[in-house]
Protein backbone atom coordinates (compact mmCIF):
# COMPACT_ATOMS: atom_id res chain seq x y z
CA UNK A 1 0.00 0.00 0.00
CA UNK A 2 1.30 3.62 -0.17
CA UNK A 3 1.67 6.19 2.44
CA UNK A 4 2.38 9.36 2.75
CA UNK A 5 3.11 11.18 5.89
CA UNK A 6 5.97 13.42 7.19
CA UNK A 7 8.98 12.08 9.06
CA UNK A 8 11.49 14.08 11.06
CA UNK A 9 9.83 17.47 9.38
CA UNK A 10 10.26 16.03 5.63
CA UNK A 11 7.58 14.97 3.49
CA UNK A 12 7.87 10.93 2.74
CA UNK A 13 6.10 9.24 0.62
CA UNK A 14 6.74 5.15 0.43
CA UNK A 15 5.03 1.39 -0.67
CA UNK A 16 4.52 -1.03 2.67
CA UNK A 17 3.63 -4.33 2.89
CA UNK A 18 0.00 -4.37 4.60
CA UNK A 19 1.85 -6.32 7.96
CA UNK A 20 4.55 -3.99 8.54
CA UNK A 21 4.54 -2.16 11.88
CA UNK A 22 6.08 1.80 12.02
CA UNK A 23 9.02 -0.04 12.92
CA UNK A 24 9.66 -2.19 9.88
CA UNK A 25 8.75 1.11 7.99
CA UNK A 26 11.63 2.91 9.69
CA UNK A 27 14.32 0.16 9.75
CA UNK A 28 13.71 -1.94 6.96
CA UNK A 29 11.57 0.64 4.59
CA UNK A 30 13.58 3.52 5.18
CA UNK A 31 17.48 2.86 6.53
CA UNK A 32 16.59 4.39 9.97
CA UNK A 33 18.88 2.41 12.60
CA UNK A 34 17.75 4.47 15.48
CA UNK A 35 15.00 3.03 16.71
CA UNK A 36 15.67 -0.57 17.85
CA UNK A 37 14.14 -3.44 18.56
CA UNK A 38 13.12 -4.44 22.02
CA UNK A 39 10.47 -6.93 23.54
CA UNK A 40 8.10 -6.47 20.12
CA UNK A 41 5.05 -6.23 22.42
CA UNK A 42 5.24 -2.38 23.81
CA UNK A 43 6.77 -3.31 27.08
CA UNK A 44 10.30 -1.95 27.36
CA UNK A 45 10.13 1.69 25.01
CA UNK A 46 13.38 1.09 23.05
CA UNK A 47 11.70 1.68 19.99
CA UNK A 48 9.46 5.01 20.78
CA UNK A 49 9.15 7.52 19.00
CA UNK A 50 6.59 10.78 18.67
CA UNK A 51 3.77 10.58 15.93
CA UNK A 52 1.93 13.99 16.35
CA UNK A 53 4.60 15.08 19.25
CA UNK A 54 3.25 11.94 21.18
CA UNK A 55 5.01 8.73 22.31
CA UNK A 56 4.07 5.98 20.12
CA UNK A 57 5.31 2.07 20.29
CA UNK A 58 6.98 1.65 16.29
CA UNK A 59 6.53 -2.45 16.99
CA UNK A 60 3.06 -2.23 17.87
CA UNK A 61 1.30 0.47 15.21
CA UNK A 62 0.68 -0.51 12.01
CA UNK A 63 2.48 1.46 9.02
CA UNK A 64 -0.79 2.27 7.82
CA UNK A 65 -1.86 4.32 11.08
CA UNK A 66 0.58 6.39 10.87
CA UNK A 67 -0.96 7.59 7.35
CA UNK A 68 -0.85 11.37 7.25
CA UNK A 69 0.86 11.94 10.45
CA UNK A 70 4.06 13.49 11.44
CA UNK A 71 7.26 11.33 12.95
CA UNK A 72 9.93 12.01 14.85
CA UNK A 73 12.79 9.65 15.18
CA UNK A 74 16.11 10.16 16.98
CA UNK A 75 17.39 10.93 13.90
CA UNK A 76 14.84 13.93 14.00
CA UNK A 77 16.06 15.37 17.17
CA UNK A 78 19.26 16.79 15.81
CA UNK A 79 18.16 20.11 13.77
CA UNK A 80 20.45 21.84 11.23
CA UNK A 81 24.01 20.13 12.80
CA UNK A 82 22.61 21.36 16.54
CA UNK A 83 21.89 18.11 18.71
CA UNK A 84 18.47 19.00 20.75
CA UNK A 85 19.31 20.12 24.29
CA UNK A 86 18.09 16.36 25.42
CA UNK A 87 21.07 15.14 23.84
CA UNK A 88 23.55 17.22 24.70
CA UNK A 89 22.56 16.29 28.62
CA UNK A 90 22.38 12.99 27.90
CA UNK A 91 25.84 13.25 26.42
CA UNK A 92 27.56 15.63 29.14
CA UNK A 93 25.78 13.21 32.02
CA UNK A 94 26.93 9.95 30.51
CA UNK A 95 22.99 9.48 30.84
CA UNK A 96 23.50 5.74 28.66
CA UNK A 97 25.37 3.00 29.37
CA UNK A 98 24.89 0.18 26.99
CA UNK A 99 22.61 2.85 24.59
CA UNK A 100 20.43 0.13 23.42
CA UNK A 101 17.11 2.21 25.37
CA UNK A 102 18.58 5.33 25.00
CA UNK A 103 17.15 6.77 21.69
CA UNK A 104 13.34 5.45 23.04
CA UNK A 105 14.18 7.19 26.37
CA UNK A 106 14.90 10.20 24.57
CA UNK A 107 12.38 10.55 22.60
CA UNK A 108 9.91 9.54 25.44
CA UNK A 109 11.57 12.72 27.57
CA UNK A 110 11.03 14.74 24.69
CA UNK A 111 7.22 14.00 24.39
CA UNK A 112 7.14 14.89 27.93
CA UNK A 113 8.96 18.11 27.32
CA UNK A 114 6.87 19.31 24.33
CA UNK A 115 4.09 19.21 26.34
CA UNK A 116 5.59 20.28 30.05
CA UNK A 117 8.33 22.36 29.85
CA UNK A 118 9.24 22.40 33.41
CA UNK A 119 8.53 19.11 34.78
CA UNK A 120 9.29 17.58 38.26
CA UNK A 121 11.50 14.87 39.23
CA UNK A 122 7.94 12.76 39.42
CA UNK A 123 6.68 13.80 36.26
CA UNK A 124 9.89 13.11 34.33
CA UNK A 125 9.35 9.32 36.24
CA UNK A 126 5.99 9.16 35.36
CA UNK A 127 6.95 9.87 31.64
CA UNK A 128 9.82 7.36 31.28
CA UNK A 129 7.65 4.68 33.03
CA UNK A 130 6.93 2.46 30.04
CA UNK A 131 10.76 2.84 28.74
CA UNK A 132 13.02 -0.42 30.70
CA UNK A 133 17.04 0.30 30.86
CA UNK A 134 18.08 -2.86 31.84
CA UNK A 135 21.49 -1.46 32.61
CA UNK A 136 19.40 -0.07 35.05
CA UNK A 137 21.15 3.47 35.26
CA UNK A 138 17.82 5.09 35.77
CA UNK A 139 19.57 8.27 38.02
CA UNK A 140 21.34 10.05 35.37
CA UNK A 141 19.15 9.28 32.60
CA UNK A 142 16.54 11.54 35.02
CA UNK A 143 18.99 13.70 36.06
CA UNK A 144 19.89 14.39 31.76
CA UNK A 145 16.04 15.32 31.42
CA UNK A 146 15.40 17.64 33.99
CA UNK A 147 18.96 19.57 32.85
CA UNK A 148 17.47 19.54 29.28
CA UNK A 149 14.11 20.99 30.71
CA UNK A 150 16.27 23.56 32.47
CA UNK A 151 18.49 24.45 29.73
CA UNK A 152 15.95 25.76 27.65
CA UNK B 1 10.73 -10.02 14.25
CA UNK B 2 7.98 -9.31 11.25
CA UNK B 3 4.36 -10.26 11.90
CA UNK B 4 3.10 -13.07 9.60
CA UNK B 5 1.31 -11.05 6.53
CA UNK B 6 -1.98 -10.40 6.85
CA UNK B 7 -4.29 -8.22 4.56
CA UNK B 8 -5.13 -4.87 5.63
CA UNK B 9 -8.80 -3.14 4.97
CA UNK B 10 -9.33 0.23 5.64
CA UNK B 11 -13.40 1.03 5.15
CA UNK B 12 -14.54 4.67 5.65
CA UNK B 13 -17.69 4.03 7.36
CA UNK B 14 -19.18 1.57 10.06
CA UNK B 15 -21.87 -0.34 7.73
CA UNK B 16 -18.63 -0.92 5.73
CA UNK B 17 -16.42 -2.22 8.49
CA UNK B 18 -19.40 -4.27 9.59
CA UNK B 19 -19.62 -5.64 6.21
CA UNK B 20 -15.57 -6.18 5.76
CA UNK B 21 -15.60 -8.65 8.77
CA UNK B 22 -18.74 -10.59 7.93
CA UNK B 23 -17.35 -11.64 4.26
CA UNK B 24 -16.39 -15.03 4.32
CA UNK B 25 -12.79 -15.16 2.92
CA UNK B 26 -10.72 -16.43 6.23
CA UNK B 27 -10.10 -15.04 9.66
CA UNK B 28 -10.48 -11.76 9.83
CA UNK B 29 -10.16 -9.26 13.14
CA UNK B 30 -11.10 -5.70 13.83
CA UNK B 31 -8.14 -3.57 14.86
CA UNK B 32 -8.16 0.07 16.58
CA UNK B 33 -4.66 0.89 18.17
CA UNK B 34 -3.21 -2.63 17.78
CA UNK B 35 -1.97 -2.20 21.16
CA UNK B 36 -3.55 -5.29 22.23
CA UNK B 37 -3.77 -7.10 19.08
CA UNK B 38 -0.74 -6.64 17.29
CA UNK B 39 1.06 -7.92 20.38
CA UNK B 40 -1.14 -10.91 20.44
CA UNK B 41 -0.66 -11.56 16.48
CA UNK B 42 3.37 -11.56 17.34
CA UNK B 43 2.93 -13.83 20.19
CA UNK B 44 0.82 -16.26 17.59
CA UNK B 45 -1.85 -16.42 19.76
CA UNK B 46 -4.30 -15.01 16.97
CA UNK B 47 -3.45 -15.59 13.38
CA UNK B 48 -5.69 -13.75 11.26
CA UNK B 49 -5.84 -13.51 7.86
CA UNK B 50 -7.51 -10.03 7.47
CA UNK B 51 -7.28 -6.88 9.77
CA UNK B 52 -9.88 -4.64 9.73
CA UNK B 53 -8.58 -1.42 10.68
CA UNK B 54 -11.50 1.43 12.20
CA UNK B 55 -8.56 4.77 11.67
CA UNK B 56 -10.24 5.63 8.38
CA UNK B 57 -13.79 5.73 9.78
CA UNK B 58 -14.83 9.03 10.36
CA UNK B 59 -15.75 11.12 13.71
CA UNK B 60 -15.23 7.62 15.94
CA UNK B 61 -12.77 9.36 18.36
CA UNK B 62 -15.18 12.21 19.09
CA UNK B 63 -15.58 13.29 22.84
CA UNK B 64 -18.18 15.29 23.52
CA UNK B 65 -21.68 15.90 25.68
CA UNK B 66 -25.33 14.93 24.77
CA UNK B 67 -28.15 15.73 26.91
CA UNK B 68 -25.55 15.80 29.78
CA UNK B 69 -24.00 12.74 28.95
CA UNK B 70 -20.88 12.28 28.16
CA UNK B 71 -20.13 10.35 24.77
CA UNK B 72 -17.22 8.83 24.12
CA UNK B 73 -16.66 7.83 20.18
CA UNK B 74 -14.69 4.26 20.16
CA UNK B 75 -11.34 4.98 18.63
CA UNK B 76 -10.62 7.71 21.58
CA UNK B 77 -7.59 7.20 22.97
CA UNK B 78 -6.89 7.00 26.20
CA UNK B 79 -4.38 9.85 25.76
CA UNK B 80 -7.06 12.23 23.97
CA UNK B 81 -9.72 11.47 27.17
CA UNK B 82 -6.97 12.04 30.20
CA UNK B 83 -6.30 15.50 28.26
CA UNK B 84 -10.13 16.12 27.68
CA UNK B 85 -11.11 19.28 29.43
CA UNK B 86 -14.85 17.80 29.21
CA UNK B 87 -14.04 14.31 30.99
CA UNK B 88 -11.39 15.87 34.04
CA UNK B 89 -14.73 18.59 35.01
CA UNK B 90 -17.40 16.62 33.86
CA UNK B 91 -15.81 12.55 34.44
CA UNK B 92 -12.73 13.30 37.11
CA UNK B 93 -13.16 9.36 38.20
CA UNK B 94 -13.11 8.19 34.34
CA UNK B 95 -10.05 10.79 33.43
CA UNK B 96 -8.19 9.38 36.53
CA UNK B 97 -8.83 5.69 35.83
CA UNK B 98 -7.84 6.40 31.80
CA UNK B 99 -4.69 7.92 32.91
CA UNK B 100 -3.37 4.86 34.47
CA UNK B 101 -3.30 2.58 31.51
CA UNK B 102 -0.36 1.39 31.30
CA UNK B 103 2.41 3.76 30.15
CA UNK B 104 2.57 7.05 27.87
CA UNK B 105 3.26 5.41 24.59
CA UNK B 106 0.46 2.54 25.03
CA UNK B 107 -2.15 5.76 26.11
CA UNK B 108 -1.71 7.38 22.66
CA UNK B 109 -2.31 4.66 20.52
CA UNK B 110 -4.85 2.54 23.05
CA UNK B 111 -8.60 3.60 22.58
CA UNK B 112 -11.11 2.73 24.89
CA UNK B 113 -13.59 0.71 22.44
CA UNK B 114 -10.63 -1.64 22.47
CA UNK B 115 -9.59 -1.41 26.01
CA UNK B 116 -13.70 -3.27 26.88
CA UNK B 117 -14.08 -5.05 23.59
CA UNK B 118 -10.31 -6.48 24.50
CA UNK B 119 -12.35 -7.69 27.95
CA UNK B 120 -9.41 -7.35 30.14
CA UNK B 121 -10.62 -8.86 34.10
CA UNK B 122 -7.29 -6.05 35.18
CA UNK B 123 -8.52 -3.28 32.56
CA UNK B 124 -8.26 0.02 34.19
CA UNK B 125 -10.74 2.37 32.89
CA UNK B 126 -13.55 -0.68 33.29
CA UNK B 127 -14.09 -0.31 36.77
CA UNK B 128 -14.65 3.35 36.48
CA UNK B 129 -16.87 2.71 34.02
CA UNK B 130 -19.18 0.11 35.89
CA UNK B 131 -19.20 2.91 38.71
CA UNK B 132 -20.64 5.69 36.30
CA UNK B 133 -23.27 3.58 34.76
CA UNK B 134 -22.19 3.37 31.85
CA UNK B 135 -23.48 1.91 28.53
CA UNK B 136 -21.70 0.81 25.17
CA UNK B 137 -23.48 0.95 21.90
CA UNK B 138 -22.77 -1.28 19.78
CA UNK B 139 -23.41 -1.72 16.25
CA UNK B 140 -23.60 -4.71 13.89
CA UNK B 141 -25.08 -6.49 10.93
CA UNK B 142 -28.61 -6.03 12.49
CA UNK B 143 -28.51 -2.66 13.26
CA UNK B 144 -27.76 -1.18 16.67
CA UNK B 145 -28.05 -1.96 20.43
CA UNK B 146 -27.29 -0.38 23.67
CA UNK B 147 -25.45 -2.95 26.53
CA UNK B 148 -25.06 -1.45 30.04
CA UNK B 149 -21.33 -2.00 30.99
CA UNK B 150 -22.19 -4.24 34.00
CA UNK B 151 -24.07 -6.72 31.46
CA UNK B 152 -21.15 -6.00 28.65
CA UNK B 153 -17.85 -8.86 30.30
CA UNK B 154 -19.73 -12.16 29.60
CA UNK B 155 -16.00 -14.16 30.30
CA UNK B 156 -12.77 -14.07 30.64
CA UNK B 157 -11.58 -12.15 27.75
CA UNK B 158 -15.17 -12.44 26.41
CA UNK B 159 -17.24 -9.79 25.54
CA UNK B 160 -20.98 -9.73 24.90
CA UNK B 161 -20.45 -8.72 21.21
CA UNK B 162 -21.18 -10.96 18.50
CA UNK B 163 -19.77 -11.74 15.01
CA UNK B 164 -19.19 -8.63 12.72
CA UNK B 165 -20.43 -6.62 15.87
CA UNK B 166 -18.64 -3.14 16.66
CA UNK B 167 -18.48 -0.89 19.88
CA UNK B 168 -18.89 2.32 18.32
CA UNK B 169 -19.23 4.54 21.30
CA UNK B 170 -19.61 4.91 25.41
CA UNK B 171 -22.05 6.72 26.88
CA UNK B 172 -21.37 8.11 30.97
CA UNK B 173 -24.35 9.88 32.61
CA UNK B 174 -23.67 12.75 34.12
CA UNK B 175 -21.33 12.08 37.81
CA UNK B 176 -23.86 12.46 40.52
CA UNK B 177 -23.99 16.15 42.30
CA UNK B 178 -21.80 16.12 45.46
CA UNK B 179 -19.47 12.46 44.40
CA UNK B 180 -16.14 11.67 45.51
CA UNK B 181 -14.74 9.40 43.41
CA UNK B 182 -11.53 7.91 42.78
CA UNK B 183 -9.67 4.86 40.88
CA UNK B 184 -6.62 3.23 42.54
CA UNK B 185 -4.35 0.20 41.19
CA UNK B 186 -1.78 -2.11 42.38
CA UNK B 187 1.09 -3.35 40.45
CA UNK B 188 2.48 -5.77 42.23
CA UNK B 189 5.58 -6.29 39.61
CA UNK B 190 6.25 -2.81 37.58
CA UNK B 191 4.86 -0.15 36.43
CA UNK B 192 3.98 -1.30 32.69
CA UNK B 193 2.29 -4.27 34.45
CA UNK B 194 -1.23 -4.79 34.14
CA UNK B 195 -2.36 -3.88 37.67
CA UNK B 196 -3.02 -6.88 39.87
CA UNK B 197 -5.87 -5.31 41.52
CA UNK B 198 -7.87 -2.34 40.33
CA UNK B 199 -10.62 -0.35 42.47
CA UNK B 200 -13.26 2.70 41.59
CA UNK B 201 -15.19 3.82 43.91
CA UNK B 202 -17.65 7.01 43.91
CA UNK B 203 -19.77 8.01 46.84
CA UNK B 204 -22.34 10.41 47.23
CA UNK B 205 -22.25 11.45 51.53
CA UNK B 206 -25.20 13.41 53.25
CA UNK B 207 -25.03 16.44 55.67
CA UNK B 208 -24.55 13.72 58.32
CA UNK B 209 -22.08 11.79 56.88
CA UNK B 210 -23.97 8.71 54.98
CA UNK B 211 -23.57 7.10 52.13
CA UNK B 212 -26.71 8.20 50.16
CA UNK B 213 -25.12 6.41 46.86
CA UNK B 214 -22.19 4.33 46.66
CA UNK B 215 -20.62 2.90 43.78
CA UNK B 216 -17.80 0.21 44.36
CA UNK B 217 -16.20 -1.92 41.12
CA UNK B 218 -12.92 -4.03 40.84
CA UNK B 219 -10.68 -5.17 38.05
CA UNK B 220 -8.97 -8.30 38.38
CA UNK B 221 -10.40 -9.31 40.96
CA UNK B 222 -13.07 -11.91 39.04
CA UNK B 223 -12.09 -13.26 35.64
CA UNK B 224 -14.25 -10.21 34.07
CA UNK B 225 -14.41 -6.26 35.44
CA UNK B 226 -17.14 -6.68 38.23
CA UNK B 227 -19.37 -4.25 40.85
CA UNK B 228 -19.05 -4.93 44.33
CA UNK B 229 -22.52 -4.89 44.75
CA UNK B 230 -23.05 -7.04 48.34
CA UNK B 231 -19.94 -4.57 49.53
CA UNK B 232 -21.92 -1.67 48.08
CA UNK B 233 -25.04 -2.73 49.97
CA UNK B 234 -23.51 -2.96 53.69
CA UNK B 235 -22.06 1.06 53.24
CA UNK B 236 -25.75 2.30 51.95
CA UNK B 237 -27.27 4.39 54.75
CA UNK B 238 -24.06 3.83 56.80
CA UNK B 239 -21.46 6.30 57.41
CA UNK B 240 -17.81 5.61 56.36
CA UNK B 241 -16.55 4.71 60.13
CA UNK B 242 -13.02 2.45 60.27
CA UNK B 243 -15.28 -0.45 61.17
CA UNK B 244 -17.91 0.11 58.13
CA UNK B 245 -14.98 0.47 55.55
CA UNK B 246 -13.41 -2.67 57.27
CA UNK B 247 -16.58 -4.39 56.89
CA UNK B 248 -17.01 -4.19 53.38
CA UNK B 249 -13.47 -4.30 52.21
CA UNK B 250 -14.12 -7.99 53.98
CA UNK B 251 -17.31 -8.06 52.10
CA UNK B 252 -15.69 -7.16 48.50
CA UNK B 253 -12.88 -9.80 48.98
CA UNK B 254 -15.39 -12.31 50.54
CA UNK B 255 -17.64 -12.31 47.24
CA UNK B 256 -14.56 -11.89 44.37
CA UNK B 257 -14.01 -14.70 42.09
CA UNK B 258 -9.97 -14.17 41.78
CA UNK B 259 -7.78 -15.81 39.57
CA UNK B 260 -4.21 -17.05 40.34
CA UNK B 261 -1.63 -15.77 37.49
CA UNK B 262 2.06 -14.94 37.65
CA UNK B 263 1.14 -11.63 39.28
CA UNK B 264 -0.21 -13.10 42.18
CA UNK B 265 -2.37 -15.83 43.71
CA UNK B 266 -6.57 -16.06 44.09
CA UNK B 267 -5.63 -15.56 48.04
CA UNK B 268 -3.36 -13.00 47.46
CA UNK B 269 -5.27 -11.41 45.55
CA UNK B 270 -8.39 -11.08 47.90
CA UNK B 271 -5.79 -9.81 50.57
CA UNK B 272 -5.34 -7.32 48.18
CA UNK B 273 -8.81 -6.48 47.69
CA UNK B 274 -8.91 -6.49 51.65
CA UNK B 275 -6.61 -3.75 51.73
CA UNK B 276 -7.09 -1.69 48.78
CA UNK B 277 -11.15 -0.84 48.99
CA UNK B 278 -10.60 0.06 52.54
CA UNK B 279 -7.52 2.56 51.79
CA UNK B 280 -9.47 3.92 48.81
CA UNK B 281 -12.80 4.13 50.84
CA UNK B 282 -11.18 5.75 53.53
CA UNK B 283 -8.90 8.51 51.23
CA UNK B 284 -12.51 9.29 49.57
CA UNK B 285 -13.87 9.67 53.49
CA UNK B 286 -11.11 11.87 54.56
CA UNK B 287 -10.92 14.18 51.30
CA UNK B 288 -7.13 12.42 50.87
CA UNK B 289 -7.40 11.63 46.93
Amino acid sequence: MSLAFTLNGKPCTTEVPDHWTVLDLLRDGLGLMGTKYGCGEGVCGTCTVLADDRPIRACLVLAAHVRGRALVTVEGLEVDGRLDPLQTAFAERGASQCGYCTPGIMLAAKALLLENSAPTEHEVREALSGNLCRCTGYTKIIEAVLAAAGSR
Amino acid sequence: MRLPPFRLVEPESLPEAIDALGRLDGEARLVAGGTALVAMIRLGLVKPDRLVSLHRVPALNEIRVEGGSLSLGAMATHGDIERSRIVRDGWPLLAGSVRRVATPAIRTSGTIGGNLAYAEAASDPAPALLCLDAEVRVVGPSGERVVPVTRFFRGFYEAALEPGEIVGAIRVPPTPTGARGGYTKYTSRSAEDKPLLGVAALVVLDSSGRCADVRLALGGAAPTPIRAEAAERSLRGETLSDAAVRAAAETAAQHADPLSDLMGSADYRREMIRVWVRRLLVSLRDGSR
